[in-house]
């Protein structure tokens, strides 16, 4: 669409793609979470990161779903813009529910940095994504909440919390023209300006955490994928290609 | 009847019938509610071709049932004599709240699904006996439902809320 530049596009593409892959990450917990009120919670949750990852999407080729998919599913790893947390595969439950906290802790920011988008659409939809956001949050805090004030659930929750933290730093990465959209008013700040909003969040949550003992991942403006990635992708195309024109 | 040349009592007589036309439809999960009742209808536009837009905005961004009531819209309002043709359009604002559903329907979700409506972050209260409701399950078997009981009668109260 006429209005998206491409540095627009370029910032979009990164929380299309860590959106996608989050909601696609937690659908896989259905069915299998530790009870069925985490089945149904992720199972929600998901839906709604793949819901603001389509509505991204649209803002970028429009609702022909052909387009869409082309976007959404058949680029070159390369030119994906995901970030190595929600690329990851996470097979432990504690490891995975602190990627939901983190991530989410992370999201809300995000959405806040189109809030007042010179991309009108933008502004929109983040409003709509805000209000759906509380929700994870809530989730995510009352699980916590219960855990934390568990002994051995709370040694567990800490030890991912010190695993899961170098890959979450990933999110703050920015997109290769992020600096030009600032400029343009798409964005009203870069995400590593987040960094320090959300480090606070995690301190508050988890308690103090000794940043500097964190090893600090390296950085490729997201152009580079981790090795979780492909059987990911994989994963999900696996019902897609069966039939591509298929309307569903 | 043409409305090529219509006059702005005709025009707002075929927008009428269209608005029936998008009450007729039914929210897929609730039979017997309308999607007007639910709050998801925010524009009609009508052209004196007959050409009909119908804007409506989706509860939850990841709503499966979305292109179920797109086409059930579009089905239901060309029927409408004078419409030529009808898409729906899926606004990005305004976001959708529970206090877009009517009276109406609140009543009917009460009686019908003993589905309680939860306005911001008020309390709720049972339908069938109106006591206060303890959530179980902040998600339900949607997205927009969660999953209370009922302190006194002690029965499983879905929570519409949003």
């Amino acid at each position: 669409m006429n209005e998206i530049s491409i540095a627009a596009r370029d910032v979009i593409l990164a929380f299309v793609d860590d959106e996608h892959l989050m909601g696609q990450q937690h659908t896989e917990w259905i069915g299998v979470a530790p009870f069925l009120e985490e089945d149904l919670a992720f199972a929600s949750i998901g839906q709604d990161e793949l819901g603001h990852a389509a509505m991204l999407l649209e803002a970028l080729v429009g609702t022909d779903d052909a387009d869409i998919d082309a976007l959404a599913f058949y680029r070159e790893a390369s030119q994906w813009r995901s970030c190595a947390l929600v690329e990851v595969t996470l097979p432990e439950w504690s490891d995975t529910l602190l990627r939901h906290w983190l991530y989410d802790a992370a999201e809300e920011l995000r959405w806040q940095l189109f809030q007042g988008s010179s991309v009108q659409l933008l502004a929109d939809i983040s409003v709509r994504a805000l209000s759906e956001e509380r929700f994870h949050r809530q989730h995510g805090d009352a699980l916590l909440d219960v855990l934390l004030r568990v002994d051995d659930a709370h040694d567990r929750i800490m030890a991912s919390l010190h695993k899961v933290l170098p890959l979450a730093l990933t999110m703050f990465d920015g997109a290769p023209s992020e600096a030009d959209a600032l400029v343009e008013g798409v964005i009203s700040g870069s995400l590593i300006s987040l960094l320090g909003d959300w480090q606070q969040r995690v301190d508050h949550r988890f308690g103090p955490v000794d940043w500097d003992q964190i090893v600090r991942p390296v950085l490729s403006q997201r152009k580079e994928r981790h090795d979780d990635f492909a059987p990911l992708l994989a994963r999900m195309l696996e019902v897609l290609d069966l039939d591509r024109t298929v309307t569903w | 009847m043409s409305l090529t040349e219509g006059s702005a009592i005709d025009m707002l007589r075929l927008e009428a019938q269209v608005h029936s036309a998008v009450s007729s439809v039914d929210d897929p999960e609730y039979p017997g509610i309308s999607i007007v009742d639910l709050g998801l209808l925010e524009t009609i536009h009508v052209e004196p071709d007959g050409s009909t837009v119908i804007g409506l905005i989706p509860t939850f961004s990841g709503c499966p049932a979305l292109a179920i009531i797109a086409d059930d819209v579009v089905a239901a309002v060309q029927e409408v004599a004078d419409v030529s043709t009808c898409t729906v359009d899926w606004l990005s604002s305004p976001a959708w709240h529970a206090d877009r559903i009517s009276h109406e329907a609140r009543s009917c979700l009460e009686r019908k699904f003993t589905v309680a409506v939860q306005i911001g972050q008020r309390s709720t209260t049972c339908p069938l006996c109106a006591s206060k409701t303890v959530e179980q399950s902040m998600f339900g078997p949607s997205r927009c439902r969660s999953v209370h009981t009922c302190t006194g009668c002690g029965e499983t109260v879905e929570v519409l809320r949003g």
